[in-house]
């Protein structure tokens, strides 16, 4: 189980958590779902630090970053970790409330990698999730897997 | 008249007067009357630089002596004694008027002596009293028989013919005028005493021309003149020019002065020997004139006139005290009128409206006949006006003029071009601006008052240049084109009205830019807020549908079909609530966009719009017609919204037909570019047309055809912002069509609203 990089979802709201998790089970990926509530816990996660100390899977294959975020700011995870030399290329997709948003966060140009504007119809929802599933985690080539310390 | 004609007479106009000034300067004769001797004298020394002395030959006989050494007198004193030049330089002033220094008797003459400064020397005039003494009542006892008898309440006519009385009572000419000048300079009579010698003039008018501004104007400093016999030969005055200025001496104050011979010539034709006359004078100004005429020669000595002169005087404060009664009880009667429009004002939405609502009022508060208030948003008119057209024109005409607050004319065809109907409603015209800006006006008419006058003598009767009018028979005249004229109460109450309505509309505005910032604050606030509610709405309704569609998965077996049915209900509502929540941030992030104006393709817009729009492009379900469409300047982003909304609810509203057809088509106007989008659906019941674009107004039931009911209003909120317009057309059961239109602008314009 070493070799299958888990997902991570970053999203304070329980609903959200909930039902983007029913939407990826759909999915039948391989791949672990892992779940932070807040912008800090994602960044301790990613760092491996905190109370992720102990974490001994690699680098997520895909981040699931919620704009909203208490703490610190989803705007301001993104840029971590794309400063980050050991992070920056993992890929990330925003999920935003509203077209509105989306707007606001392209005008940061800081190398998102995709939005996706949390729709109201659920089956919408599913696609776009099942469909960043896929592709990321079972389609894509992750990015080559570098030594941790 | 006893007032002199210039050697360049002119018809009734005013404006030659000055020509005619430059010609003949009446107060520069260089001659006087022979009735006395007049000495120029240098005030430090005494010494008679020029002299012009009446001698025997002239019918003086007493003053031989006097005479002989007048001629070769050195110094002044030499004539008056030694302290003569003392006392004259005590009394006289520089700029002041003649002073009698008094009585003389010299050589067995009897001389009034009178001194005055003239540029810098002074003139001593000695006039020899010739009349004979009076009998009768004194001068005293008349003028104080005059002042109690106008003291009493007494009109301001009774006023004017006790005046004339009183005055040919001192001066025993055969004829007393009382002659007032009218606002142009024409002078009318309008009071009258006289035997039967010389033939009445009252009530005549006479024009401005035969008094002209030259003589107006020295009137006003020298209050009486004299001729005592027209027949006069001057005597010139050696040498002619004031040895200071090296020009003729200015006799202005001058009790001798002589006249002009043309002046003679007038009096010759009106049949008189000798006349007086002494100024009326109100505010310094020249009110009129109390002028004597007798048909043979008459002296008038110092003392006569200065009675006379004491007459006018009193005349003059009774006039003012008269004429200001009169105006306050004028005043007084139209305030009432005032008071009520200045209170029906108050409580309209619009002044004009106030004003228009009391129509007695309105047109009493400056007894006119009729009135019309003229705003940006129309003219309301009350009373007999002229029509519309014809009060356009005299706002035109008013415009053109330079800017005022009042205006007033009783003769406003003199001035403006009218027709004639209009000249006899419109004779009179009584106008304030509120705001020349913003056109708005209030005027008032009077309708032309035809009357007939009579002049002394055709007033245009002029041979040449240089003689004065020969007929003094009375000439009729019609007058036509005039009003009666605003009083002066009148005039101040159309002023007050102004100022009243000024403010007001100051007021009102104030308020209203109060009340609009008050609007666009609270505007801002409730679009904030629905977007933040919108914004936040969007989760819970998101988590609603989720859940709901996990459950029907889990327990699908589960459930009965009523079961099945609710969870659907929950679900579609759901959405449905999302839907409007996503169509209400849209429309609300309408109004924050900034707009980004470019010339658009609208057939290539259309095109792609179709695209999209049309599921199945090549069945025969969906006619579309489009064609040949103008460019649009216009946002690009926005105008596709546009044409989305409206080919969307084309193709919705006209599913059920084969084939639903889609016509968009459009032109271009000078001003603005215009596109419409037809179809042959449901459309709907022209009684609601005005419901169509408004927020969530929707005119067909949910389940026949779903929707929020916004698109149309965003499509009204985008094509506004833009500076348009949208309409629309349909029938019940025969499709609709709307159609928007924009300005067709050249320069490109950033809008941002706040």
């Amino acid at each position: 189980m070493r070799d299958l990089k888990p997902i991570l979802l970053v999203e304070d709201s329980p609903n959200d958590v909930e039902l983007t998790l029913a939407a990826l089970e759909r999915c039948q990926l391989a791949n672990n779902v892992d779940v932070v509530r807040d912008g800090a816990e994602a960044l301790d996660y990613l760092h491996r630090r905190g109370t992720y100390e102990k974490r001994n899977t690699g680098n997520p294959v895909v981040v699931l970053l919620d704009l909203k975020l208490p703490k610190v700011d989803g705007l301001e995870v993104l840029g971590e970790i794309k400063r980050d030399a050991g992070l920056h290329a993992t890929p990330v997709v925003m999920l935003t409330s509203s077209r509105e948003e989306r707007d606001l966060m392209a005008s940061y140009n800081l190398g998102v990698n995709a939005f996706v504007v949390k729709p109201v119809e659920f089956e919408h929802f599913f696609e776009a999730i099942r469909d960043l599933g896929m592709f990321w985690a079972v389609l894509n080539e992750p990015p080559p897997h570098r030594q941790r310390p | 008249m006893s007032a002199e004609t210039l050697s360049g007479g002119h018809s009734v106009a005013t404006l030659s007067d000055s020509d005619a000034c430059a010609r003949e300067p009446i107060h520069i004769p260089g001659s006087i009357q022979p009735i006395g001797h007049l000495f120029l004298v240098d005030p430090a020394s005494g010494a008679i630089w020029c002299r012009a002395l009446t001698g025997a030959r002239d019918r003086r006989p007493t003053n031989e002596a006097f005479f002989r050494a007048a001629q070769k007198a050195e110094y002044i004193s030499d004539l008056m004694g030694s302290r003569f030049l003392e006392e004259v330089n005590a009394r006289v002033t520089e700029n002041g008027g003649s002073r009698h220094i008094g009585n003389r008797v010299i050589d067995g003459a009897s001389f009034d002596v009178f001194a005055y400064e003239t540029e810098g020397a002074i003139a001593v005039e000695c006039e020899l009293r010739t009349d004979p003494d009076r009998d009768g009542p004194s001068f005293d006892e008349i003028n104080r028989g005059f002042l109690e008898a106008i003291s009493k309440r007494g009109t301001l006519s009774e006023v004017l013919r006790l005046a004339a009385q009183c005055v040919r009572s001192i001066t025993r000419f055969d004829r007393v005028l009382i002659y007032r000048f009218e606002p142009d300079w024409t002078g009318v009579v309008v009071a009258e005493d006289r035997n039967d010698v010389l033939p009445s003039y009252l009530d005549l008018r006479f024009p401005a021309s035969d008094i002209p501004l030259q003589a107006r104007e020295l009137y006003r400093i020298n209050r009486t003149r004299s001729v005592t016999d027209a027949n006069y030969t001057p005597l010139l005055i050696d040498p002619p020019l004031h040895p200071r200025t090296g020009r003729p001496i200015d006799l202005t104050n001058s009790t001798l002065r002589s006249v002009s011979p043309v002046h003679l010539q007038y009096m010759r034709n009106m049949g008189t020997g000798a006349s007086m006359s002494i100024s009326i004078l109100r505010d310094g100004r020249l009110w009129g004139l109390i002028s004597c005429h007798n048909r043979m020669a008459r002296p008038v000595n110092y003392s006569r006139r200065s009675a006379c002169d004491l007459v006018a005087q009193l005349l003059a404060i009774r006039i003012a005290s008269i004429e200001a009664l009169e105006i306050a009880e004028d005043r007084r009667r139209l305030s009432q009128r005032y008071s009520e429009l200045l209170a029906e004002m108050s409580k309209s939405s619009h002044f004009s409206t106030g004003l228009v609502s009391r129509t007695d009022d309105l047109l009493g508060v400056v007894r006119a006949a009729g009135a019309a208030v003229i705003t940006p948003s129309g003219t309301r008119v009350v009373g007999e006006a002229p029509s519309i057209a014809s009060i356009d024109k005299i706002v035109a005409w008013l415009s053109l003029r330079a800017p005022f607050d009042v205006f007033q004319t009783d003769r406003l065809s003199s001035e403006c071009e009218l027709n004639e109907e209009v000249s006899s409603r419109a004779s009179g015209l009584l106008a304030i601006s509120i705001s020349q800006l913003h056109d708005s006006f209030v005027l008032w008419f009077r309708p032309e008052l035809i009357r007939e006058v009579k002049w002394g003598g055709d007033p245009n009767d002029k041979k040449s240049d240089l003689s004065p009018r020969a007929s003094f028979d009375t000439w009729r005249e019609t007058v036509r084109g005039r009003s009666k004229p605003w009083q002066i109460a009148e005039v101040d109450a159309a002023t007050e009205l102004r100022t009243a309505i000024v403010e007001i509309v100051l007021r009102n505005a104030e308020e209203l830019a109060a009340m609009n910032e008050r609007l666009v604050a609270a505007n801002k606030e409730l679009e904030a807020f629905s977007y933040s509610v919108s914004h936040d709405l969007r989760a819970p309704f998101r988590h609603i549908v989720g859940f709901a569609q996990l459950l029907k998965d889990l327990e699908s077996g589960n459930l009965s079909e009523r079961g099945h049915h609710y969870i659907e209900t929950i679900i579609a509502a759901a959405i449905s609530a999302g839907k409007l929540v996503d169509d209400l941030l849209r429309f609300s992030q309408m109004s924050r966009v900034t707009l980004n104006k470019l010339p658009i393709d609208m057939n290539a817009l259309a095109e792609e719009v179709r695209e999209m729009a049309d599921p199945s492009p090549g069945s025969d379900a969906i006619r579309w017609r489009i064609q040949r469409l103008p460019e649009i300047f216009a946002d690009p982003v926005l105008m596709r919204t546009v044409l989305q909304n409206l080919i969307e609810n084309a193709l919705k509203f006209s599913r059920d037909r084969t084939p639903a057809t889609v016509e968009i088509g459009g032109w271009q106007d000078d001003d603005e570019t215009t596109i419409y989008v037809r179809d042959n659906g449901a459309g709907f019941d022209m009684a609601f047309v005005g419901k169509l674009f408004g927020v969530f107004q929707r005119l067909h039931r949910v389940e026949d055809y779903e929707g929020t009911g916004i698109g149309l209003a965003n499509v009204r909120r985008i094509v506004e912002r833009h500076g348009g317009r949208v309409w629309a057309e349909g029938s019940v059961g025969n499709g609709a069509t709307f159609y928007f239109a924009v300005p067709s602008e050249v320069e490109p314009k950033v809008q941002c609203e706040t």
